[in-house]
């Protein structure tokens, strides 16, 4: 990096003695570039490993973009859009909607408690709240909601419920972090004072925290929303409700001007929602504020 | 004359560092207390001792004759009911209004459910009426507290401790973020609104001559030792270079 | 003010926090007929309750339960190619994501409005497909295998990147922009020598925030054949091997245990 370079020109200056010879300038100066250089080649080792190691053919990238390029112009064009404009097809975007809704409410709901036992300023009791809310969120967190999916799928079968409570339990991971770091930035002189009048735990949360995480939470909860959303489209290629179970249904038939259909209508949908929550964002946070 | 609080040799701070060393004092009805003194005397925690929100680590404090430090923490929510407190930085609710933030009061009179509906009786809310007309502020009750001088947010914080109606007003440099004008006045209105309700104060406060024109007695603190006690007028010269050792004032 | 006018003031108070109650009562409401609405369609409708029973419940939690401890030794080598493969990804991502910053950040953009346009759509058109629809997509491109795998999470991870360079590109100082400008460098040499190293420390902490989502993502890129966990998961899966499901997510859980930790670390490291 250019600035670093010409950093270790200026770093790397040490004073010289005054009977050595005279000081020259040179853009490598041990031992940096030695730091530099090495970083460059474990990087460059690393590449070599990791193809190796993962089974990567190559030769597999040269002409991706060209058949890229084949596979959507002769495959996927044109998208069979008579594959989903059909009543069934519009009733799984509503159960994809219902799961969504399903979930955020209950997931930011459980994640409000959750969140207050796991931010380590104010939670009611550091010796036995704090740890297990803490790794109750993180355990929901590091599943990938997918795998919830599978898993619930194979407890309950196929159908809404597992998705709904699969991205409930996702939900409750990505808000209720969110929610608890907003927590541990609020200003501590207001918890001192609601604290000081005689207040239990529960008048200090409400009073003292709730108004200063308002805003961010407003904004965290909206974003919940949409991220909820674009994985509710997809659980269903794994069993869950939702437009995902007529993606798999046509990835498995190989149809695949179907299933350019159904990836097309998915973007439109994520993208329809993600709009509306940037323009609700804007304007609740003034409300709110 | 029954002291209202007492301490006796406190103890506090962390586990390398103490930071009081023993402080014992007497704090009567009619009392106006200031504790003077370099800024890490300790001061803050001696005022934050009395109600816990620093545990203390040994001595006592007695308040009304009760025990304080042996306290369940649901008792001792009870008793800081009857002790008000004002902050240095006024510690208001900033997107609250003045009247809810001034309700704040209340919370601990008030039971969970009724306070998370923010249902307050009519008397609460007429108290709170009074005490901010009292104060000056009655015509800026709905505004948020944030959109407040500074001054009036201290004067809020003023009405918020005394709707406690509190045995005990502990103010923890109520004028280090005010201009030296607002001070006087807000140190004033404490005076008189404490003399008003028969409440004594146990006031932190930097300014030395602040503290001699408006407080009964004077505790200076050094380093977590009371260096010295006395009434202002005991306040020489040389006791003052006792309690700031080599500071120049 | 005398008991006359504390009595009128204190009556219109209540008034008008009753009305502000009241209305926010009305909005709860609402949310919750709406949810009723949902946990009827998913609960009451949907749901073959028949099939489901608590005994059934008890029986698929004992098998979960019966753990497939023989794995274990088996699990380090698809644990290591996971975190190769995220760390790999997140490093594909930061390269591509260089070019859709560069187009997406307002004071660079070469050709004003239309490049940041573009440059802001594949931002959104990279966070909006989910990762499993990439991975299909690029299973069809390059066959399956961790490449494919790889290849989503990094398209995947320009959305994130991108955005928090083309943030920090925005907020940077001007004045060796204009230096170098002055000078006469190109546009790419002000890119060079003038932002890229003051954005640097900026976004090398959200990489790392990145890198351990990716951890997260590369465990279910076994769909699409990639290795590491997730191929592993699925194929005791195919298996129906409750007890090794069950070994399995513990690790993913370790796993990400582990990256939470080391890229707690690196922050701290690099901040």
């Amino acid at each position: 990096m250019p600035a670093a370079e010409a950093g270790l020109a200026t770093v790397g200056a040490t004073p010289r003695a005054a009977n050595s010879s005279p000081a020259t300038w040179s853009r490598f100066r041990y031992p940096q570039s030695l730091y530099k250089y090495a970083a460059l080649l474990a990087s460059l080792a690393f590449l070599a490993f990791s193809v190796d190691f993962l089974d990567i053919e190559p030769d597999r990238l040269i002409g991706m973009l060209g058949r890229m390029g084949e596979m959507l112009g002769r495959r996927y064009f044109p998208p069979n859009l008579g594959h989903i404009l059909n009543a069934d097809y519009w009733h799984t975007v509503v159960e994809t909607l219902q799961m969504t809704y399903f979930a955020t409410v209950l997931g930011l709901a459980a994640a409000v408690p959750l969140a207050w036992f796991a931010a380590y300023n104010i939670t009611p009791s550091r010796r036995f709240l704090y740890k297990p809310a803490r790794l109750f969120i993180m355990a929901c967190r590091s599943v990938h909601e997918m795998i919830w999916t599978i898993l619930l799928v194979m407890v309950l079968g196929y159908g809404m419920l597992p998705g709904a409570l699969a991205l409930t339990l996702f939900c409750i991971g990505f808000a209720g972090k969110l929610f608890s770091e907003a927590i541990e930035a609020v200003k501590p002189g207001q918890i001192e004072a609601i604290r000081s009048a005689g207040a239990n735990q529960m008048q200090v949360f409400v009073y003292a925290v709730l108004p200063q995480v308002r805003v961010a939470w407003t904004g965290i909860s909206i974003y919940t929303w949409d991220v909820v959303f674009r994985a509710a489209t997809v659980v269903g290629f794994f069993g869950a409700g939702g437009m995902g179970w007529y993606l798999r249904e046509s990835v498995q038939r190989v149809a695949s001007k179907d299933v350019a259909a159904i990836l097309l209508s998915i973007i439109v949908v994520v993208v329809l929602s993600e709009l509306l929550s940037a323009w609700l964002r804007t304007h609740i946070a003034k409300a709110v504020a | 004359m029954t002291a209202v609080l007492e301490v006796r040799n406190l103890r506090a701070g962390y586990a390398e560092r103490e930071i009081l060393k023993g402080i014992s004092f007497s704090l009567g009805p009619d009392d106006f207390f200031a504790i003077i003194g370099p800024s890490g005397a300790g001061k803050s925690t001696l005022i934050r001792c009395v109600n816990r929100l620093v545990e203390p680590k040994s001595g006592e404090v007695l308040f009304n004759g009760v025990e304080l430090t042996k306290l369940s923490y649901p008792e001792m929510r009870a008793q800081r009911r009857n002790i008000g407190m004002i902050f240095q930085e006024f510690n208001l609710i900033e997107r609250l209004s003045v009247m809810d933030n001034v309700l704040t009061g209340r919370l601990g009179y008030t039971g969970t459910l009724r306070s998370i509906l923010r249902m307050y009786t009519k008397d609460d809310i007429a108290q709170a009426l009074r005490l901010l007309d009292r104060v000056g502020l009655g015509e800026h009750v709905d505004k948020r507290a944030d959109r407040l001088s500074g001054g009036q947010r201290q004067r809020v914080g003023i009405a918020r401790a005394l709707i406690q109606n509190p045995k005990l007003l502990l103010v923890d440099e109520p004028t280090s973020s005010l201009d030296p004008k607002i001070s006087r006045e807000v140190m004033t209105l404490i005076r008189e609104m404490a003399a008003e309700f028969h409440i004594p104060v146990l006031c932190n406060i930097h300014d030395v001559d602040l503290a001699c024109d408006f407080c009964t007695r004077v505790i200076g603190l050094q380093d977590g030792v009371k260096r010295f006690e006395g009434t202002p007028a005991e306040l020489d010269k040389a006791a003052l270079q006792d309690i700031y050792a080599m500071e120049v004032l | 003010m005398n008991a006359a006018t504390l009595e009128l003031r204190v009556a219109h108070i209540n008034a008008r926090r009753q009305r502000t109650r009241r209305a926010r009562y009305l909005i709860y409401a609402v949310i919750l007929i709406f949810v009723a609405w949902s946990i009827q369609a998913i609960v009451v409708k949907d749901t073959d309750w028949s099939r489901i029973s608590l005994a059934s419940l008890l029986d698929t939690f004992r098998r979960f339960a019966d753990l497939d401890t023989g794995m274990i030794g088996e699990l380090w080598k698809p644990a290591l190619e996971t975190v190769v493969m995220a760390t790999l990804a997140t490093l594909a991502g930061l390269v591509l994501s260089i070019p859709v910053a560069w187009l997406g950040a307002a004071n660079i953009t070469p050709f004003g409005k239309a490049s940041y346009a573009v440059g802001r759509f594949l931002m959104t058109m990279s966070r909006s497909v989910h990762e499993i629809v990439w991975g299909l997509i690029f299973v069809s491109a390059v066959g399956l295998g961790a490449l494919a795998g790889v290849l989503a999470m990094a398209v995947r991870s320009i959305g994130f990147i991108s955005k928090t360079i083309a943030e920090a590109i925005e907020d940077v100082d001007p004045k060796p922009l204009e230096a170098i400008r002055a000078a006469g460098g190109s546009k790419f040499q002000i890119l060079w020598f003038a932002i890229l190293p003051q954005i640097i420390p900026v976004f090398v902490g959200n990489m790392i925030f990145e890198w351990d989502i990716n951890i997260r993502r590369s465990t279910i890129m076994g769909l699409v054949g990639a290795g590491g966990l997730g191929l592993l998961l699925f194929r005791q899966m195919a298996m129906s091997n409750y007890g090794g499901i069950a070994v399995v997510v513990l690790a993913v859980l370790a796993l990400i245990v582990f990256g939470e930790v080391a890229s707690h670390y690196a922050r701290r490291a690099v901040i």
